[in-house]
């Protein structure tokens, strides 16, 4: 496994995390066998800002990859989160619920998102390794 | 795309940089909430050089900027600022608002909204052409110098500790002219700030070059302030029902509709735009500016161009929203078509293909 990676812009500084996926819309996922865990980048958090609100799926709703399974409100934006898989939702987190800026805080520990038994194989050519993802977000804000 | 001179200095405060009026400058410091209720029962500092700063000179500096701005400035006081005064187009819409210093009979300063410091200098250079005011100058000072607001119940303690003994002394909109701030001179030390909280309580902005800056930021943080970024002035300056440029208002909206009283002296004659803001009111307008409160405790925030309906009729729009941390719950400010301005009642706002009900307040919110 590689090192985790400071991804520094003239605008800000973003942690990506070693031995994650990532997606093209923020998204990280750590797969363990069927299931994974899902929740948005550290990049994506600082550049919603605060997150005031956070809407969840119920689980054990059937997700299709490139579905909303959650809307986060910040005090600047809105903005969903997609599932990058088909599968069954199993878990979201409900801390959420009463304390939302634990995506803030933690994005890739206590402010996880869901948890999503997958049904289908995983879309490895749409999904980035952290390098791949540490570029994309150089690209974006160079 | 700028950085304001302090960048490095905020971020190693913990602020979260973003844009903002081609400006790279910090949102927040970790929780714009905290920032926003710390400013309204302690004390917080901001940065805002992003703002533009202008010097204004000659002998006939107040006769050039009676004639292109809605308020009346003779009755502004040597060392007062103006309040906010309107730039207006000749058809009476809303081009920016900007705050004018009395400094002397040949000097006159002005801050301006960061979005609109090119433009707005071109437009001044242009009616100085055209009015025959080539004498008057109008040096755009933005890059060498900065804008610290120290705002809160507790900022006389801080300016105090600062070195600014006048704090306690200082009249809303007053200023000192080169003050003395932790043993240097500033350009002016004003009890103003756009948070409020200069009406409140008490609200200070320091305008000085870089590197003073740089010193008063970081004492002002050792004295206690808590560092704040433009997502709490943005909410606190909408709890005070004050309007955004380019977001509550713009060249198509005119005062009246805007309800910007504080800006316009109505029997002003003789200024870019005012005969046709005298013209609108008398006639009236179809829509007007409203603020709404959503139910307590929600946590939805309505967005710029969110509807507002009056059951299934679309009867205006949002222009901007937050969560009110002091009120506990989502506020905005708006356009209604004038039949719907009913202080009191209730209207519907759509966020998201939801509905929420929402009341009509007057302005402050708090």
């Amino acid at each position: 496994m590689g090192q985790d990676i400071k991804v520094k812009t003239k605008i800000g500084e973003y942690l990506v995390k070693a031995g994650l996926l990532y997606t093209e819309t923020d998204e990280w996922l750590k797969v363990e066998g069927n299931v994974i865990t899902l929740g948005i980048t550290d990049y994506a958090q600082k550049k919603l800002r605060y997150v005031v609100n956070v809407e969840l799926s119920e689980p054990g709703t059937e997700v299709r990859s490139g579905e909303s399974i959650a809307v986060l409100e910040s005090v600047k934006t809105i903005a969903d989160v997609y599932s990058p898989v088909d599968g069954k939702l199993i878990e979201v987190n409900e801390d959420l619920r009463d304390n939302p800026d634990l995506i803030n805080k933690d994005p890739y520990g206590e402010g996880w998102i869901a948890k999503i038994e997958t049904t289908s194989p995983l879309p490895e050519d749409k999904l980035l390794s952290p390098e791949a993802y540490a570029e994309h977000i150089r690209s974006k804000e160079e | 795309m700028l950085s304001v001179p302090l960048l490095d200095l905020q971020r190693k405060h913990g602020g979260n940089p973003g844009e903002f009026a081609g400006w790279i400058t910090s949102m927040d410091y970790g929780n714009p909430i905290d920032e926003h209720v710390k400013t309204r029962t302690e004390v917080t500092v901001f940065d805002v050089s992003h703002m533009g700063r202008y010097i204004i000179r000659g002998g006939r500096a107040f006769d050039f900027l009676q004639k292109v701005v809605s308020k009346n400035l003779s009755k502004v006081r040597k060392f007062f600022m103006s309040g906010p005064v309107l730039l207006l187009t000749e058809e009476g819409g809303i081009r920016d608002d900007v705050m004018l210093y009395y400094v002397d009979d040949e000097t006159w300063f002005a801050v301006v909204n960061a979005p609109n410091v090119k433009k707005d200098l071109e437009w001044l250079n242009m009616w100085r052409e055209r009015l025959g005011f080539q004498d008057v100058e109008i040096e755009d000072v933005t890059l060498n110098s900065v804008l610290i607001a120290v705002q809160g119940p507790k900022a006389p303690e801080v300016m105090e500790g600062l070195g600014f003994s006048d704090a306690k002394d200082l009249k809303i909109l007053q200023f000192v002219h080169k003050p003395e701030i932790l043993g240097k001179t500033a350009v002016l030390v004003s009890r103003s700030g756009w948070t409020g909280e200069e009406v409140r309580s008490h609200g200070f902005e320091i305008w000085t070059d870089i590197e003073h800056g740089r010193e008063i930021f970081e004492k002002a943080i050792e004295l206690g302030s808590r560092p704040a970024g433009l997502i709490a002035r943005d909410s606190l300056r909408l709890e005070m029902g004050y309007l955004l440029t380019g977001v509550d208002m713009n060249e198509g909206i005119n005062p009246v509709e805007a309800r910007y009283w504080l800006a316009l002296s109505l029997d002003k004659k003789e200024c870019v735009g005012c005969d046709k803001v005298r013209e609108i009111y008398e006639k009236g307008v179809s829509k007007v500016r409203i603020g709404l409160r959503l139910k307590k405790g929600l946590r939805v925030i309505p967005r710029h161009g969110c509807r507002i309906k009056a059951f299934n009729e679309v009867v205006g729009e949002v222009t901007s929203g937050a969560y009110s941390p002091i009120l506990k719950r989502p506020i905005a400010m708006g356009y209604v078509r004038t039949s719907h301005m009913y202080l009191g009642s209730k209207l519907v706002v759509e966020i998201r293909g939801r509905e929420y009900e929402a009341k009509i307040v007057d302005f402050p919110f708090i």
